[in-house]
């Protein structure tokens, strides 16, 4: 179904106007708002009016994580904070998120646009969504809510974890759609296992399914298990949050951006050079109606190519391939981004602990997991098994309150930890995705 | 002070591990008086008492091993049946918490010696003088 029909099958040459009036209120507003940029496209040597077609936008320079780190908490917002309904932070490097801001209107186009992915994937006003992304700082939880409340349809905010409660509230509500991680949604299918109850015993039709990577490997291990349609969703919190495209159930081939509120393009992660439609390379993203917290050619760090050829649904916005993986070291954890730095800055800051340890990512049972191996040296060597048992704890705990994961501390003998080229290497990701 | 020298070696949980470390001191002619080793699921601790301390410490290092020494107390008890029991209920009765504990192979006819690993060394070591409990120095152990 089409939510905004009008929008979503509006016709190339109308889009790309839309677009060009779009992009050049954004960057009229940040250069005239945001010291940030107003340095930054001076060092470029470039101005707002330099922008006179959508192809000017490469004149613009990228705007990165970091940047939003330096300007931690709201050095990049265009308005005041008395403006800013809502703020969201994802997880940063040393502890420090990376926060975004919402107006009123940027809250209420983000329920737009989350409630067109929603119907998208045939989602209608008369559908339960049991929304199991988590609530909180992090975007999944309240994107997906407010979505489906502008849709019309009935919201269970159950938020992630609790696998039991979720499938007897699965069963005795009738949810109809479910709305999670990948990894997530199989555990959750082998849970319902465990306890006996079949796919038959549930409503659920569609799973919209994103916040990770995931491969049509395992759509087809979802769909089967479940019964239902697995559809891929995708958003990251700096430039929204869910809902920034979404594949459809007519092609459930690519995902629509859409391009009325973000333009994308594909760059070579090395050089910086823009890519022609259909090549592969870093996604980057400006965002052309957000007020809080506009982003300029945001690097994205996740790898796709863009589907130029027409969808048969009908939407004339573009697809992007679903995510191949990133150009730089971040891992997802059950939705969780993480980076290695993070796990070392934390380590570093445990009294004695050096810096060797290795980071030993996998998939048990659909779940990701994540070991840390830290290698013992005589600062934190006890002759009592307990003092080093509450090291291990420590480290695992102090994970756990920062970014919300369990991770699994393993201690070691020193230099057991393969070194390459004198250097060792610290993250062996073992998941087959 | 009667403290004896005890070398402490962290072990991962793996087969073969503990001889390695005992066939290392073998092969450097260190005599090892006491052994215990203390394990968690992943993890042990090799806690040994030997003859030659520095040079143990320096060829278990020298072979990559994290290696502490901790001050310990032994102390030497009649061969027979409740002079254990003995002991601990004067430490209970005192309430000196043991840490861990643990035995020598066969030292002296008709002698047993007990090492152990209090919370308060200070403490206990008062107690068991005030109780004429007969503690090893590092010179003494190196006799027996």
């Amino acid at each position: 179904m089409i939510y905004d029909d009008e929008m979503e099958t509006l016709p190339r040459e109308a889009l790309e106007a839309l677009q060009l009036k779009r992009l050049q209120n954004t960057v009229e507003r940040v250069y005239n708002l945001v010291p940030f940029y107003r340095r930054k496209f001076e060092e470029a040597k470039v101005k707002p009016e330099d922008i006179k077609s959508l192809d000017d936008l490469k004149r613009l320079p990228f705007t990165t994580k970091q940047d939003l780190r330096d300007n931690y908490p709201f050095g990049l917002f265009t308005i005041p904070l008395e403006q800013v309904v809502r703020v969201h932070a994802s997880s940063g490097t040393t502890g420090k998120p990376t926060v975004v801001g919402y107006s009123k209107r940027d809250v209420d186009v983000w329920s737009d646009l989350m409630a067109r992915s929603l119907a998208a994937t045939g989602v209608t006003k008369g559908d339960i969504i049991q929304n199991a992304y988590g609530y909180g700082l992090f975007t999944g939880g309240l994107g997906v809510h407010y979505g489906g409340e502008r849709l019309g349809a009935t919201v269970i905010p159950i938020s992630g974890g609790n696998t039991k409660k979720q499938i007897m509230i699965m069963k005795d509500f009738g949810s109809t759609v479910l709305t999670a991680t990948p990894s997530y949604t199989l555990y959750l299918a082998e849970t319902m296992k465990e306890m006996g109850i079949k796919r038959e015993e549930l409503k659920l039709k569609v799973g919209i399914l994103g916040a990770e990577p995931w491969s049509d490997e395992m759509r087809k291990a979802i769909e089967e298990k479940l019964g239902i349609d697995a559809l891929d969703i995708y958003g990251l919190s700096e430039i929204m949050g869910p809902g920034v495209a979404i594949e459809c159930i007519e092609a459930k081939n690519g995902l629509h951006i859409w391009e009325d509120a973000f333009i994308p393009e594909i760059i070579d992660p090395e050089t910086g050079e823009v890519l022609p439609d259909g090549e592969e390379g870093e996604l980057v993203i400006t965002t052309i109606l957000k007020e809080a917290i506009p982003l300029i050619r945001y690097r994205t760090r996740d790898i796709t190519r863009i589907i130029k050829e027409p969808c048969k649904c009908g939407r004339t916005h573009r697809r992007i391939e679903r995510i191949k993986g990133r150009t730089d070291d971040m891992l997802i954890i059950r939705g969780v981004n993480i980076f290695p730095s993070q796990i070392e800055s934390l380590l570093m800051e445990t009294e004695g602990v050096e810096p060797h340890y290795q980071i030993i990512v996998d998939r048990v049972n659909n779940l990701d997991t994540m070991e840390i191996i830290v290698e013992v040296s005589e600062n934190i060597f006890s002759d009592e098994i307990k003092h080093l048992q509450k090291l291990k704890e420590r480290i695992e705990k102090d994970i756990k309150d920062l970014y919300g994961i369990t991770v699994k501390v393993t201690l070691s003998e020193p230099k057991t930890l393969q070194r390459f080229e004198g250097k060792a290497k610290r993250v062996i990701d073992k998941r087959k995705i | 002070m009667k403290r004896i020298r005890q070398i402490s070696v962290f072990v991962e949980n793996r087969p073969g591990r503990l001889l390695e470390v005992v066939d290392l001191l073998g092969k450097n002619g260190i005599n090892i008086k006491a052994l215990s080793l203390a394990d968690s699921s992943d993890f042990g601790i090799v806690r040994l008492v030997v003859k030659g301390v520095d040079d143990a410490i320096k060829v278990l290092k020298e072979n990559g091993f994290t290696v502490r020494e901790t001050p310990i107390i032994a102390c030497m008890i009649e061969d027979k049946p409740g002079s254990l029991a003995k002991i601990l209920k004067t430490l209970a009765e005192n309430e000196i918490n043991i840490e861990y504990m643990y035995g020598f192979a066969s030292p002296i006819e008709g002698k047993a010696v007990m090492v152990f690993k209090f919370s308060e060394t200070e403490k206990a070591q008062e107690i068991l003088d005030k109780h004429n409990i007969k503690m090893l120095t590092q010179e003494e152990i190196r006799e027996i």
